[in-house]
C-alpha cells in the first residue's frame, strides 16, 4: 500500500485512518513509503514522530521494537545515566505491555522515565527516542488500554516483521562521506584522540586532509546553528590525525584489517586521488587485493598536485596516503598511464575496476582568440601541477621563474582559482587579478570566507561582475585582455536578478598570463569507445549515484570523473560506497546495497537537519572558537601552513559545544 | 577538486577566543565570572551547591551523570552545568521542583539493581551513591530489570566490582588524563557497560589514583578491602616522604597502624609509591639511653655529619645550627650537587629559585625535558606533563640518552644525545631558545662563538632536530623546560646551570629544576653544605662511623618521616607540613640538639626560624594550613618567596665532550622506588634488584641474562643479577640503588658511568 495513513512527523498531524483513499491528506515529507522499488514499508518511526503506511501495523510492537533498537544503540554507548538505565526500563515496560502483562502503573512509569530521558540525556538520541513512543501512546491509547485491560498480547506480537534501523545525525547525513561526526568530536571531548581518529576512519581515511581543506557541508547542517553558530566540525578532525602522527602511533584503523583473501579476486583502481585511495582503503580493510594505477609520479591526485602546500602540507597528506599504502592488500603503480588499450587489459584481468581519474582538463574561458599554444595562456591544473610538484617533491622547476614580477590574471571563482591567485602571489608575481562574473557574496559562497579574505589580504585584486571578451597576443605571447563589465539587474517582476552587460563598461588589462580556472573536464581518452559507456550531459561517467557502477558491468566510477569537479569529501563518500558495493559484487556477482546504505539514502531524501527546529536544553550564545592563522606578512612569501589549527584547549571548548544530535530511525517492512 | 556550492552559507565566526568578564545571577546571587567558566564552577566559586555524581574537579567535565542540570531563565529545557559556559547576564536557578524531580529520577535509575550490600562494602560511609540516595529521598528501588552475572576482577593493586560500578567514568579520565597509564577504557554496552583494564598484565600502582576517585565501592584498593570501616580511621594530614613532589596525603590510622593512604582526590593526585608505600615506619622503638649516650659521645668526637635528604626542614636547620656552633662539616650527597647547581643558576637568572611549578607545567603548550628519566625520577612531574599533553596538545620534547617507551604516549619528539654531552646539548638548546632575544653582550658573544657543527656532531643532536623542535613551538606560548638530576652532578654542572639560568631569564621558557630527592630543595636553602667528609662521621640515614637510622638497625634509632612532625620543601617551592601518623617513643634529633646546647622543646619550634633570606616565612608550625578550598586552590603550609640575587653573566668555553664508549650504566630507580624507605614497604618489597639492559648492552658488557655480576660505583660495591630487558635499546643499562640501605644516600656522582665488572 502506498501513501501515508498516519503521521506525526516533524509536527504534522495526518490521520487518514477513517478516510477513503481519494480524501487522504498527503504528507509534506519524503517519508520512505517504499523501502525499495520492490518492497513497501509498513511504518517509519524516528526522532521526530511516527508514520504508518499500513493499516495492519501493530503499534505497540512498533513502539517496543523502536525501544529495542535504542537498546541496540545504547549498547554502543550507555554513557549517561538516563540513557543507560532509562532505555532499558523503556524497553522492559513496553515489552511487558506488548506481552499482555502490563498495567496502567507501567504506563505512568513509562511517562516518568521518558520525561527524565528527554530532559537530561546526553545525546539527542536519548532525548528523542521517547517522542514517537509517547505519540503512539497518545494517539493509539485505545490499543494500549485494550492490551492492559484484557491481558492479551499485541496483535502481531510474535509475527515475523522486519525492522530496520539506522542511527544518524544531521551533520553525518549532510556529509557526503557520512562521517560519524559526533563520535569523533566525542573522542576530542574525552581526550581520547585515538578513538576520535578511528571514528573518523570508519568512513573517511583522509583525516588530515579533511581536517584541513574540506569545505565542510556538515557545518551547514549543524543543529548548533539553530542556537548560535555551528560547531567547527571540520577542524576538530585534525586532533585525532595529528595525535597519531605526533606520537608516531600505530595506524588507528576502525577495525582490524581482515586477512588477505586467498580467492584470487582483485580490484583495479585507476587514479590515486582521494576517491582511489578511499576505495583502496575500504577494500583492503576487507582483505581484498587492490592495485592502484597512477599516471603521475606521485600519489594523492589533485590534493597533492593541485591544493597548495600552505593549505594542505604534503607531510600531513602523505600520512593519509601512507595509511592506505601501508595496507598489505594495496599495491600502487605510479607513472603508469592507463590508456584505452591498457584499460581493456586491466578490466579483463581484474574482477572489478574502479575509475577514479578525476577531472584534469582546464576548461576554456570562452573568449575570442583563446588559443592553448600562445605563451602566457596557462591552464590552472597545469600551473598548479608545476607549483606543487616543485614545492612538495622538488620535481620540475620553480614556477617563480615564470611568474616573478609578472602580471597574472585568473578567471575563476572557485577553490582552484583561489589556489592559482594565492600561489601566484607566493611565486612573486607583481600583480595578481581575479576576474569573476558574479559578486563577492557568491565567491565566498563558492569557497569560504577565510579563503577569500586571506587572498585579499595577500594582495589579490578581485574584479567582480567581469568577463574576458577577447584575448590579444603579439608574437605568440599574450599582451592584454578586453574585459566586459556586467551588472546585476533585479527583475521588476520579482524573478531572479539578471547579469547584464554594462554598455561602455569595457576595459583592458595588460598582462603576462591568463590562467583559466573556470572549471575542469574529465579526460575521456582512456575509455574504449567500443564500450559505449553511458555519460552525463556534462561529460562524466554516468552511474545511478547509489551503487556507482557504470553502464558496463564490473566497471565502477567514483569521484570527479563521475560527478564532475566537486569536493574531496564527495569523492571519498562515493568511493566508500563504491567499495562497499564492490565487496558484495566480488562475493555474489550481484550489485546490491546494504540496509544501512538504503536507509542512508532514505534519510538523505527525508532530510535529517531541520533548520527551523527550536533547540532546547542548551545554553545559547556560546561563541564558536576559531583557530589562529598566520598573519599576512608571515605567510605571503612562503608556503607555511596558514591555519595553525586549534590549541588543545580551544578544541576541547569547541568539542563541548557539540550537542551529539544522534537520531535513531526505523522502518518496518 | 573544486567548487563546492555552499547552500546555506556559514555564519561567520564570532572571533571570541579570549575570555571575557561577565556577571551572572545564580539562585539570586550576583556572581562575577568569565566566559571560560562553567556554570558549575561559578556556582562553586560562590559557595552554591549543585549535586553531581560524575564531576571531578581535576579533570575535564565528564558529563555522564546529568545530575547537575540547572534552569536558565528564558531558556527552555535543563542546562548541564558542569560543561556549559554561560553568557553575560544569565539568570540561573539550581533548584526547582522540576529539576529536583529529574535528579531524583536519575538517582532512581542509578539504584536500578544496585546491590544492597552496604553492610560489607568498603565505601559505606563515604559513598556518593549512598549520600545522594538519601539526599534525593529515594527510599525504594522502584525500577528493576533482569540482572546479569558480573564477577569481581582482581587487577593487582586494585580490584573492580562491575556490579557496584555506576559508570561515572572518573577512573578512566584519571588514567588517561592525569596518570597517563591509559589502562582503563569504557566498554560501552548500554546496560552491560563496564570498565575494562586493557593492561591487566601490567600491575600498575598508578591505578590507585583511579580507585581513589571512585564514588562507590566498585574500584577499591585490593589490600585495604574488608579491613576496616571508613569511619573508624583517623586521617592524619601529611606530606609524602618519597620524592621532592611532596604531595599532600592523609595517613589513615587505627590502633597505631596505617591502613591506607587517601588524599584530596578531587584536586590532587599521588603516585603508586605515595598511595601504597606507607608502611616504612621505624616501629617498636623505645628510649635506649645507652645508645643515646653513645650518640652524644660520637657527636663530640665527630667532625662531619653526613645525612640523606629524607629529613625535615627543621632537622636541616638543627644540623645547620650544629655546624654554626661546632663547625661540623655538613655533607648531604643527594643535595650538594643541586645546591651548587641552584646557586650557579641563580647567578645568571638573577633569582634564587626556578620560576615554574607543577601547575604551570600542566598548563604549558610546549615542554622540553632535559636530563631526567622523568617517568621513574618523578611521577608527579610526568603526570603534569601528561595533563599538558592531553589537555593542551602540548609539544613534548624528551631529550635524553635513553628512549623511554613508557612515555611515548605523551612525547612528541625524542631527541637522543650522547652520554656526557649535556653541556654541549644545553648550549645548543640555549642557542635555539635565545634566538632573536635581547641578550647581554657576554652571552650573545658566547652563543655566537659556539662551534655548533662540532657540538652537534659530538652530542649527536642534529641541527635539524632542534629546528624541528623550534618549528613545532612556533606561534605557541606557555613553555616549560624541565631539568633533571642527570645535570646536577655533571662535571660541567656549573656551566650548565648558568646556561639554564639564561634560558629562564631571557627566553620564553619557564624552568623547573626537579629537586633530586625528598627535601633536597629545603636542604639546599637551609644548610651550608660541604663536599667532603672529615675523619669521623655521624651518619643520619646515611653511612657513617656512628649511624642514626630510621631503618631500625643503626647505632641510634630515629623516627621515619611518618612518625615526625615538621615541614618539607617541595618541588612547588612550598613549605608543607607533615604530621605524626604513628607513635614513636625513641630519641629524636631534637633530643640530641638539646643535649648539645640548642634549646627547643619540640622540633617544630624551629619552623618559625627557617632562614628568611632564602625565602622562608616566620610562621609557627601550628599556624600552617592544610587544605584545598572549594575550587581546588591548595592552601598547605606556604610558598617560599623568591629572592633576587645579583646577576653575573660569565660563561666559559664549552669543554671538550667526553666519550662514553662500551657498556654504560645509568643510576635509575624503577617506578615506585625512590630510596631506602620505599624499598621497605610491603607493596614494593623487591626480592631481587637487577641491573637491566638491552641485548646490545649485554654484548658490550659481555654478560648474559641471569648472570650474577659485581661492580663498583661511587665506591659502593654492587652485587646484582643482570636482566635482559627487551624494552631497552643501546648500550646503557639501568642501575638501581634504592636497595642498599644507608649507602643509597651516598650517591653524588654523574648518573652515567662506565661499567667495570669485578671478577
Amino acid at each position: 500500500m502506498a501513501g501515508v495513513l498516519f503521521s506525526t512527523w516533524r509536527g504534522e498531524f495526518i490521520d487518514n485512518r477513517n478516510k477513503v483513499i481519494d480524501e487522504w491528506t498527503p504528507s509534506a515529507f519524503a517519508l520512505p513509503e517504499n523501502y525499495t522499488a520492490h518492497k513497501a514499508s509498513k511504518a517509519f518511526i524516528g526522532w521526530d514522530g511516527v508514520a504508518l503506511f499500513d493499516n495492519d501495523i501493530d503499534v505497540v510492537r512498533l513502539a517496543k521494537e523502536y525501544a529495542a533498537q535504542y537498546q541496540v544503540y545504547s549498547e554502543a554507548c550507555g554513557r549517561c545515566a538516563p540513557g543507560r538505565w532509562g532505555g532499558r526500563i523503556l524497553y522492559d515496560l513496553l515489552d511487558k505491555i506488548a506481552r499482555g502483562e502490563g498495567s496502567y502503573n507501567d504506563i505512568d512509569h513509562l511517562k516518568e522515565v521518558s520525561e527524565t530521558m528527554m530532559v537530561t540525556s546526553k545525546c539527542e538520541i536519548g532525548r528523542t527516542v521517547p517522542k514517537p513512543i509517547l505519540d503512539l501512546m497518545e494517539h493509539f491509547n485505545d490499543v494500549f488500554s485494550d492490551l492492559i485491560d484484557n491481558h492479551k498480547p499485541s496483535k502481531h506480537y510474535n509475527a515475523e516483521v522486519n525492522y530496520i534501523a539506522k542511527v544518524t545525525a544531521p551533520c553525518t547525513d549532510m556529509c557526503p562521506a557520512h562521517v560519524d561526526i559526533p563520535a569523533y568530536i566525542e573522542g576530542v571531548r574525552d581526550l581520547q584522540f585515538s578513538d576520535s581518529l578511528s571514528a573518523t576512519r570508519q568512513t573517511m581515511p583522509l583525516a588530515h586532509t579533511c581536517g584541513r581543506v574540506c569545505p565542510h557541508p556538515c557545518e551547514d547542517a549543524c543543529r548548533r546553528a539553530n542556537l548560535d553558530s555551528p560547531v567547527s566540525i571540520m577542524e576538530l578532525k585534525r586532533l585525532g590525525a595529528d595525535y597519531e602522527t605526533d606520537h608516531a602511533l600505530p595506524w588507528q584503523h576502525p577495525y582490524d584489517p581482515k586477512p588477505l583473501r586467498n580467492d584470487g579476486k582483485k580490484v583495479a583502481i585507476i587514479g590515486a586521488g582521494p576517491a582511489g585511495l578511499t576505495a583502496a582503503y575500504y577494500l583492503a580493510l576487507e582483505g581484498i587485493k587492490v592495485d592502484i594505477f597512477e599516471e603521475l609520479p606521485v600519489l594523492g591526485g589533485e590534493v597533492a598536485v593541485g591544493v597548495p602546500q600552505y593549505r594542505m602540507p604534503i607531510e600531513k597528506y602523505n600520512k593519509d596516503i601512507e595509511l592506505v599504502t601501508s595496507m598489505e592488500a594495496v599495491t600502487v603503480y605510479t607513472n603508469h598511464r592507463v590508456d584505452a588499450v591498457r584499460l581493456k587489459e586491466i578490466e579483463a584481468e581484474y574482477d572489478a575496476t574502479l575509475l577514479a581519474f578525476g577531472t584534469r582538463l582546464s576548461k576554456k574561458v570562452g573568449a575570442e582568440n583563446e588559443k592553448h599554444d600562445v605563451e602566457g595562456y596557462w591552464g590552472a591544473i597545469s600551473m598548479l601541477d608545476k607549483v606543487n610538484l616543485w614545492h612538495k617533491y622538488r620535481i620540475g622547476s620553480p614556477a617563480e621563474e615564470d611568474l616573478k614580477d609578472k602580471v597574472v590574471v585568473c578567471v575563476g571563482g572557485g577553490f582552484t582559482s583561489m589556489d592559482v591567485v594565492r600561489c601566484s602571489i607566493r611565486e612573486g608575481a607583481k600583480k595578481v587579478i581575479m576576474l569573476y562574473r558574479r559578486d563577492e557574496k557568491t565567491i565566498i559562497g563558492n569557497t569560504t570566507y577565510e579563503e577569500y579574505h586571506e587572498a585579499v589580504e595577500e594582495g589579490v585584486e578581485f574584479i567582480f561582475h567581469s568577463a574576458v571578451e577577447r584575448i590579444y597576443d603579439e608574437n605568440g605571447k599574450i599582451t592584454k585582455l578586453l574585459v566586459n563589465r556586467f551588472e546585476l539587474v533585479p527583475d521588476p517582476n520579482g524573478g531572479r536578478a539578471q547579469l547584464l552587460k554594462v554598455e561602455d563598461g569595457d576595459f583592458e588589462i595588460e598582462c603576462d598570463y591568463l590562467i583559466p580556472a573556470v572549471s575542469q573536464a574529465a579526460d575521456l581518452q582512456l575509455l574504449p569507445s567500443e564500450w559505449e559507456l553511458a555519460m552525463t550531459s556534462w561529460g562524466t561517467l554516468l552511474t545511478n549515484g547509489k551503487d556507482y557502477m557504470t553502464s558496463r558491468e564490473g566497471l565502477f566510477a567514483a569521484g570527479d570523473c563521475e560527478y564532475g569537479p566537486m569536493t574531496i569529501v564527495n569523492a571519498v563518500g562515493q568511493a566508500k560506497r563504491a567499495a562497499s558495493v564492490m565487496v558484495r559484487y566480488l562475493d555474489t556477482g550481484k550489485i546490491s546495497l546494504s540496509n544501512d546504505e538504503i536507509m542512508e539514502d532514505h534519510l538523505k531524501a527525508l532530510k535529517v537537519y531541520d533548520k527551523k527546529e527550536k533547540v532546547s536544553g542548551w545554553m545559547p550564545g556560546i561563541a564558536r572558537k576559531s583557530s589562529e592563522k598566520l598573519g599576512v606578512d608571515e605567510r605571503k612569501d612562503n608556503n607555511k601552513e596558514v591555519n595553525l589549527g586549534f590549541t588543545g584547549e580551544e578544541a576541547l571548548r569547541e568539542a563541548e559545544r557539540c550537542m551529539r544530535c544522534y537520531y535513531i530511525s526505523m522502518v518496518a517492512v | 577538486m573544486l567548487l563546492y556550492i555552499n547552500g546555506g552559507g556559514i555564519i561567520m565566526d564570532i572571533k571570541q577566543n579570549k575570555s571575557q568578564k561577565i556577571n551572572v545571577t545564580i539562585d539570586g546571587k550576583v556572581c562575577e565570572a568569565t566566559t571560560d567558566d562553567t556554570i558549575l564552577r561559578i556556582a562553586r566559586n560562590n559557595g552554591i551547591y549543585i549535586p553531581t555524581m560524575c564531576y571531578l574537579t581535576k579533570v575535564e567535565p565528564i558529563a555522564s551523570c546529568r545530575m547537575c542540570v540547572v534552569e536558565v531563565e528564558g531558556i527552555e529545557g535543563a542546562i548541564l552545568s558542569c560543561q556549559s559556559r554561560t553568557t553575560d547576564g544569565a539568570v540561573i536557578n539550581t533548584k526547582s521542583k522540576y529539576i529536583d524531580k529529574q535528579r531524583q529520577n536519575i538517582m532512581k535509575l542509578y539504584n536500578v539493581n544496585h546491590p544492597l550490600e552496604c553492610g560489607v562494602c568498603d565505601k559505606s560511609g563515604e559513598c556518593e551513591l549512598q549520600n545522594k540516595t538519601l539526599e534525593f529521598n529515594v527510599n525504594a528501588q522502584s525500577f528493576t530489570t533482569k540482572d546479569m552475572f558480573r564477577p569481581v576482577e582482581n587487577w593487582g593493586f586494585v580490584s573492580y566490582d562491575p556490579a557496584l560500578c555506576i559508570m561515572c567514568e572518573k577512573c578512566v579520565r584519571v588514567a588517561n588524563e592525569i596518570t597517563g597509564n591509559e589502562a582503563l577504557q569504557i566498554n560501552t554496552g548500554g546496560y552491560k557497560s563496564r570498565i575494562l583494564n586493557v593492561k591487566k598484565d601490567f600491575n600498575d600502582s598508578s591505578l590507585g589514583e583511579s580507585a581513589a576517585v571512585c564514588p562507590v565501592g566498585a574500584l577499591v584498593s585490593t589490600n585495604f578491602k574488608y579491613t576496616s570501616k571508613a569511619w573508624e580511621l583517623d586521617k592524619i594530614p601529611a606530606t609524602c616522604a618519597h620524592c621532592s613532589s611532596g604531595c599532600s596525603l592523609y595517613y589513615e590510622v587505627k590502633n597505631d597502624k596505617i591502613y591506607r593512604v587517601t588524599n584530596d582526590f578531587e584536586f590532587s593526585s599521588l603516585c603508586g609509591a605515595g598511595r601504597f608505600g606507607f608502611d616504612f615506619a621505624n616501629e617498636n622503638v623505645n628510649k635506649d639511653t645507652q645508645a643515646f649516650t653513645n650518640a652524644i659521645t660520637a657527636f663530640k668526637e665527630a667532625d662531619t655529619i653526613r645525612f640523606s635528604a629524607i629529613i625535615t626542614n627543621e632537622e636541616a636547620l638543627i644540623l645547620q645550627k650544629f655546624k654554626e656552633k661546632y663547625k661540623y662539616r655538613l655533607v648531604c650527597d643527594e643535595a650538594y650537587g643541586y645546591q651548587t647547581f641552584l646557586k650557579a643558576f641563580g647567578n645568571v637568572s638573577g633569582e634564587n629559585l626556578y620560576n615554574a611549578n607543577l601547575k604551570s607545567l600542566s598548563n604549558s603548550k610546549g615542554i622540553i625535558v632535559l636530563g631526567s628519566r622523568i617517568n621513574d625520577d618523578n611521577p608527579m612531574v610526568k603526570y603534569h606533563i601528561t595533563m599538558a599533553s592531553k589537555r593542551n596538545s602540548a609539544r613534548v620534547a624528551y631529550m635524553h640518552p635513553i628512549e623511554d617507551g613508557n612515555i611515548s604516549n605523551i612525547v612528541t619528539q625524542f631527541i637522543k644525545y650522547e652520554v656526557g654531552s649535556e653541556e654541549g646539548v644545553t648550549a645548543l638548546l640555549a642557542n635555539a631558545l635565545l634566538q632573536n632575544k635581547e641578550l647581554p653582550g657576554s652571552l650573545r658573544d658566547f652563543l655566537n662563538d659556539l662551534d655548533i657543527g662540532n657540538i652537534s656532531a659530538e652530542s649527536n643532536v642534529g641541527e635539524e632536530e632542534l629546528s624541528m623542535l623550534m618549528q613545532s613551538l612556533d606561534k605557541k606560548e606557555g613553555f616549560t623546560l624541565v631539568v633533571g638530576s642527570d645535570l646536577y652532578n655533571h662535571p660541567r654542572a656549573v656551566q650548565i646551570a648558568k646556561l639554564i639560568g639564561a634560558i629562564q631569564k631571557y627566553s620564553d621558557f619557564d624552568v623547573l629544576l626537579v629537586p633530586p630527592a625528598t627535601n633536597a630543595l629545603g636542604i639546599a636553602l637551609i644548610c651550608t653544605l660541604d663536599d667532603e667528609v672529615g675523619k669521623y662521621t655521624i651518619g643520619y640515614n646515611a653511612v657513617g662511623d656512628f649511624e642514626l637510622s630510621c631503618l631500625g638497625n643503626g647505632d641510634l634509632d630515629m623516627p621515619a618521616l611518618n612518625q615526625q612532625e615538621g615541614t618539607l620543601t617541595t618541588i612547588d617551592k612550598r613549605v608543607a607540613p607533615t604530621n605524626v601518623a604513628l607513635s614513636y617513643n625513641g630519641y629524636t634529633l631534637n633530643d640530641i640538639a638539646n643535649t648539645l646546647g640548642l634549646n627547643a622543646k619540640y622540633t617544630i619550634d624551629y619552623t618559625s626560624m627557617l632562614p628568611s633570606k632564602s625565602g622562608f616565612k616566620v610562621m609557627d608550625f601550628d599556624e600552617l594550613p592544610f587544605n584545598f578550598d572549594m575550587v581546588g586552590v591548595e592552601h598547605r603550609g606556604y610558598l617560599l618567596s623568591t629572592k633576587s640575587i645579583k646577576n653575573i653573566d660569565t660563561f666559559e668555553e664549552i669543554d671538550e665532550i667526553p666519550t662514553y664508549d662500551g657498556a654504560i650504566i645509568y643510576r635509575c630507580n624503577e617506578a615506585n622506588q625512590f630510596n631506602m624507605l620505599t624499598n621497605r614497604t610491603k607493596a614494593f618489597d623487591q626480592n631481587e634488584v637487577c641491573l637491566k639492559g638491552s641485548a646490545q648492552f649485554a654484548n658490550a658488557a659481555k654478560v648474559k641474562d641471569g648472570d650474577e655480576i659485581s661492580y663498583v660505583v661511587d665506591g659502593i660495591r654492587y652485587k646484582r643479577k643482570f636482566k635482559l630487558d627487551s624494552s631497552l635499546k643501546g648500550t646503557i643499562a639501568l642501575h638501581p640503588n634504592y636497595d642498599i640501605r644507608l649507602s643509597s644516600a651516598l650517591v653524588s656522582s654523574y648518573r652515567f658511568s662506565h661499567l667495570t665488572l669485578e671478577q
